[in-house]
């Protein structure tokens, strides 16, 4: 089954244009729920209504105000806003290629596959030359009156766009370096570097299947006709007491069966 | 070493739980590491009163309670069929609180693609050095541990990274939550002409640098919004109190306490921060740039948060998430619409979703 484009544009760099289409990389796999009024099973509204009165607000009564600290918020006018929104345009600006490591994994958002738009020959092309160079794209483009910042990267020979946090969104920590007493010892770091190697293998991600959401499926199908099930509480373990000991005992374990 | 002048991010606790690999158990709490935009605003109407969200009946037209509503799942042939609080629990996961780390693969092997949200796992104070242990091991090694776990009814698939020391967990979308080339029904990789990839590869060459400019990471929407806001409000338009305003896209920050990260290494792991040059350097570039530093290589100091921001901290970025999981397994009540319009994939309300829970 094929998927629709979401936006078309082009891809600069310098002098070149790449034309692309954009298409989501993620698919809705979440158990979607009405929600009904118990006594007739009626779908139920949501209206604006007036906190002090109660009132509902028609949409053009309602705006937005921006909050400017925690005591004063300033009201927005729609006219005011759609000002700020950017100019709708179709490029997609590369601001610069950087190597793979200096984007963290907290700065991907969300992932999108780029497709050719007539021009195969120039997408592939691209497709090849970023490969080679084995970097990352910056971008920045405007979609739907809204601004995004993305990273332009290649698997399987196709061009991928995942959008960016922006700095402000990526929180950051100190470096630890804990005391002496929670220093693990040089025998305990070797073995659990076996113990982690003992269980090292290539990441399948197919082999991870969200059970909860295959249940509910499952129950819904059920009740469609009409059946039950039961719940079972969570316990929380006891930390570990001998780490040498624990990581010893593990390390036998996991030598006596294969690991997936 | 002056660790209370370390700067923090305020961080909200999400999860307490314990992250087991092979017998070996560390108890940890999971923290946001990424907040929303910084652009969120609250919702009233033209003359500055709060507005508020409410459940209606289109058929009597009453107010609803959240015990007034069920939960209701409407099949391919249009058959709406009833869970009730009882069958939604008795399917909910039965894991323990435990991420079981059945795997390690090296941290590259993961594509981008599937990272979903980043947390930090702080330390319990009870996690000894058995939480350093597997930071500097896994740190060594350039591996991740991939595992699942169970937090509030849902069920995510993660992967434990180590990062300076530090623990942190990336929530993974599943495999079928993915897209290929191939499911898009892309035309297979055709020949390239030599020439043009030569000219790409040149292109790309002109624009390459060592590492990220933050200017370019910055959010200029959100920006623009607040000199916007402003300089609007010292013409004194519109200004109104702030007290019992609603957010637009009802992104309350959740119910999770606040805590000081910083507070609680040093508790349990007798934590010092880096050297004082290398905080330096950080608080000086975060300074003049009055964004937190997020240098892939200097910078991943202190980098100081504006940690006045009121709500903002950890809220997980809402649409997105709205729209991938919070309808998913959200309680009956715990599920709100954006609009007016009939809530069907509603967002999770999370102060309804308290109630209800």
């Amino acid at each position: 089954m094929s998927a629709r484009a979401i936006w078309k544009g082009a891809l600069v760099l310098g002098q070149h244009q790449v034309p692309v289409k954009l298409y989501s990389a993620v698919q809705d796999q979440v158990v979607h729920f009405h929600l009904l009024h118990d006594k007739d099973l009626t779908p139920v509204e949501q209206r604006i209504v007036r906190k002090d009165n109660g009132r509902e607000v028609p949409k053009e009564a309602q705006r937005k105000a921006f909050p400017l600290d925690a005591e004063r918020a300033v009201i927005l006018e729609p006219d005011e806003l759609d000002k700020l929104e950017p100019a709708a345009d179709r490029t997609i600006e590369l601001l610069r290629f950087v190597p793979r490591g200096a984007l963290g994994d907290q700065w991907f958002d969300r992932p999108y596959v780029l497709g050719p738009d007539d021009d195969d020959g120039a997408y592939f092309a691209l497709a090849q030359a970023v490969d080679a160079k084995d970097r990352i794209g910056i971008a920045r483009w405007v979609m739907r009156d809204k601004r995004y910042l993305g990273a332009l990267s290649v698997a399987d020979g196709y061009l991928r766009m995942t959008t960016l946090r922006r700095a402000e969104q990526v929180l950051d920590l100190p470096a630890i370096r804990p005391d002496k007493a929670r220093t693990p010892s040089d025998a305990e770091v070797k073995l659990a570097e076996q113990l982690i190697d003992s269980i090292t293998g290539a990441f399948e991600p197919e082999q991870w299947q969200n059970e909860h959401r295959e249940r509910l499926a499952k129950l819904i199908d059920a009740k469609a006709k009409g059946s039950k099930l039961r719940l079972v509480k969570p316990e929380r373990k006891e930390p570990t007491g001998d780490l040498a000991e624990s990581l010893r005992a593990s390390l036998a374990a996991s030598k006596g069966k294969k690991v997936a | 070493m002056p660790d209370d002048k370390a700067p923090s991010a305020p961080v909200r606790s999400f999860w307490s739980g314990t992250i087991t690999f092979g017998l070996v158990s560390i108890p940890v709490d999971l923290l946001a590491a990424a907040r929303a935009r910084q652009k969120s605003m609250k919702l009233v109407d033209d003359e500055g009163h709060a507005l508020g969200r409410r459940y209606y009946c289109p058929k009597d037209d009453k107010v609803l309670d959240n015990d007034d509503l069920v939960r209701g799942y409407e099949t391919e042939s249009g058959k709406m069929v009833v869970i009730t609080d009882e069958e939604f629990e008795s399917v909910a996961p039965e894991k323990s609180r435990d991420i079981d780390l059945k795997s390690f693969v090296p941290v590259a092997a993961i594509p981008p693609s599937f990272y979903e949200r980043p947390y930090f796992l702080a330390p319990d104070e009870r996690a000894g050095k058995a939480y350093t242990l597997l930071a500097q091991t896994m740190a060594k090694s350039g591996k991740a541990g991939i595992g699942s776990f169970v937090m509030r009814d849902h069920e995510y698939l993660v992967a434990i990274l180590s990062e300076n020391g530090m623990l942190r967990a990336e929530v993974l979308r599943y495999a079928n939550e993915l897209r290929t080339p191939e499911t898009i029904g892309l035309p297979r990789p055709g020949k390239a002409d030599a020439g043009q990839v030569r000219a790409l590869g040149k292109a790309i060459d002109a624009l390459s640098e060592d590492d990220l400019d933050m200017a370019e990471m910055e959010d200029i929407e959100a920006q623009a919004l607040r000199e916007f806001a402003q300089r609007k409000a010292k013409s004194g338009k519109g200004v109104i109190a702030m007290e019992t305003l609603e957010d637009v896209d009802d992104d309350s920050a959740g119910g999770a306490e606040v805590i000081d990260l910083m507070q609680v290494l040093r508790k349990s792991l007798g934590a010092r921060t880096e050297p004082a040059e290398a905080k330096e350097a950080a608080r000086a570039h975060a300074a003049k740039k009055a964004t937190p530093v997020r240098n892939a290589n200097a910078a991943k100091t202190a980098a100081a948060k504006p940690s006045a921001q009121r709500s903002a901290p950890n809220r997980a970025p809402k649409k997105d998430a709205a729209a991938r999981k919070g309808p998913a397994t959200a309680k009956p009540a715990a599920r709100r619409s954006a609009s007016t319009s009939t809530p069907t994939k509603g967002t999770a309300s999370k102060k309804t979703a308290r109630k209800a829970a």
